[in-house]
């Protein structure tokens, strides 16, 4: 006979619910998008680009310290939407990750590797009870020797997947509709049309057009395969360019 | 195995004697996306849905059906980063004999090792059982073999098995057509259409996985 909600611990804890879930990796999931800001992965035929909101709660914050964009190494970029704190944490073991490869290997950590071993770290603060899940979606991006452009997300539950574009945060599913209308033929974009396809996505579903101190953008280009953030700008003059377009 | 801070299992004896978190695993399990495998007189095939929660998802970087060494594959259901870990651990426990007796480890001492794994985690402090049932498929000098493992640590050799969604209808399927002396392009044949029995929308190449393992012992993903 079963015991019904396994003593109530299986919300408290990453044990089973007797519907087979874990109900702290869906909460993870829910704190994602209590964080109230939306981010935005695009790939390009030869460029990834990410946005996300800036939110600047306080007009006495150093606006400088208010970011989720962070590079990991020179050549990998990482979106974190969510938690703050834990986005931090995250970051900071990527980064030493990424270098300990560097100078295990002797070649740069590719994108995949990076989100695998993210997502398995992931994994284990879900089945093991002495860590909570990370309230942190982590979007990575880089450009792959190989593969050419890679953008990957990486979740609470531990899954990753390589995306042509994707979303997290509070609107993910309109904007997730939105690109795959966008997508659905498979376009090979170009750098401008990656950026602006990632920043008029965020408009459309935030449903407000932005300064360009209101958003963060990231870009990686196949001919000079470095992590950049863009200066506000750049990102006004992609805005400029979408309200022409439009 | 035990973290710290817990020294204490979460899995316990309920009073009727059950292990009730091995069984909401094995819910998880029968929520996941449907996968098969048979045993063919000459080999054995593996297969699997791979529905990609939206359009938007790379399918080349998905691979559910992974090989453990280059002639033992395996496939899951049930959750995925869970899996990853059991690949990664198995492949080890694969190089680790390899190492010690300069031979590829038999097909069922890998199951052996993998469920003891799977068995540890429903008995350690401070984890939860794994919320996957992998199907093994091999092929080694005891010729070709199917073992089925669930999140409890039991494993048992298959002629055919299902496991997932469709687990039920799926294992009618395999019993009215399966045969002892079925040859192997039979039994992809069949894997086929058995995944195709239940799935729901278009079946095509991009949304099934295949892994064949012939005479030849070697572990194969089909292109499809």
């Amino acid at each position: 006979m079963s015991r019904g909600s396994g003593g109530g611990y299986d919300r408290h804890i990453t044990i089973f619910s007797p519907e087979g879930r874990l109900f702290q990796v869906e909460y993870a999931f829910k704190a994602v998008k209590a964080a109230g800001i939306t981010s935005i992965g695009v790939r390009g035929k030869y460029s990834v680009c990410v946005v996300t909101q800036k939110k600047v709660p306080d007009k006495l914050l150093d606006q400088t310290s208010v970011t989720h964009l962070f590079p990991i190494t020179k050549f990998l970029g990482l979106l974190a939407t969510g938690m703050t704190a834990d986005a931090r944490t995250l970051v900071q073991q990527a980064r030493n990750e990424a270098a300990e490869f560097r100078f295990r290997y002797g070649y740069e950590m590719p994108v995949d590797v990076l989100s695998k071993w993210i997502a398995d770290k992931s994994q284990v603060y879900t089945q093991h009870a002495y860590m909570r899940p990370l309230g942190v979606v982590a979007m990575v991006l880089g450009i792959d020797e190989e593969k050419g452009p890679q953008l990957y997300k990486c979740d609470p539950a531990g899954h990753f997947y390589g995306h042509k574009a994707t979303s997290a945060g509070s609107k993910e599913q309109e904007a997730i509709n939105f690109l795959e209308k966008k997508m659905k033929n498979d376009p090979a974009f170009t750098y401008e049309e990656t950026v602006q396809t990632a920043i008029s996505a965020l408009q459309s579903v935030l449903q407000e057009d932005f300064k360009a101190t209101e958003i963060e953008v990231g870009v990686v280009k196949a001919d000079n395969p470095v992590f950049r953030v863009m200066s506000t700008e750049e990102i006004d003059e992609h805005l400029t360019a979408i309200s022409e377009r439009d | 195995m035990g973290d710290s801070q817990y020294s204490f299992s979460l899995t316990t004896f309920s009073p009727s004697g059950k292990l009730v978190q091995i069984e909401h695993a094995l819910t998880a399990v029968g929520s996941g996306q449907t996968s098969l495998g048979i045993k063919a007189a000459n080999g054995v095939v593996i297969a699997t849905e791979k529905k990609l929660p939206s359009i938007l998802v790379d399918e080349t970087s998905v691979q559910k059906i992974q090989c453990l060494t280059p002639n033992i594959g395996v496939v899951y259901s049930g959750m995925g980063p869970d899996f990853r870990v059991l690949v990664r651990k198995s492949r080890k426990q694969a190089e680790q004999y390899h190492r010690l007796y300069k031979e590829p480890i038999p097909v069922t001492q890998l199951v052996r090792e993998t469920a003891a794994v799977m068995q540890e985690f429903t008995q350690s402090g401070g984890v939860r059982p794994f919320g996957v049932s992998l199907l093994v498929a091999g092929y080694d000098d005891n010729g070709p073999q199917l073992y089925q493992l669930d999140p409890s640590g039991s494993y048992f050799s298959w002629k055919a098995s299902a496991m997932g969604k469709n687990v039920s209808n799926a294992k009618t399927f395999l019993e009215k057509r399966y045969t002892d002396d079925m040859e192997l392009d039979d039994a992809v044949h069949t894997a086929i259409l058995t995944l195709k029995e239940g799935f729901e929308g278009q079946i095509s190449g991009k949304n099934i996985e295949i892994g064949i393992i012939g005479t030849d012992k070697k572990f194969w993903q089909a292109p499809l």
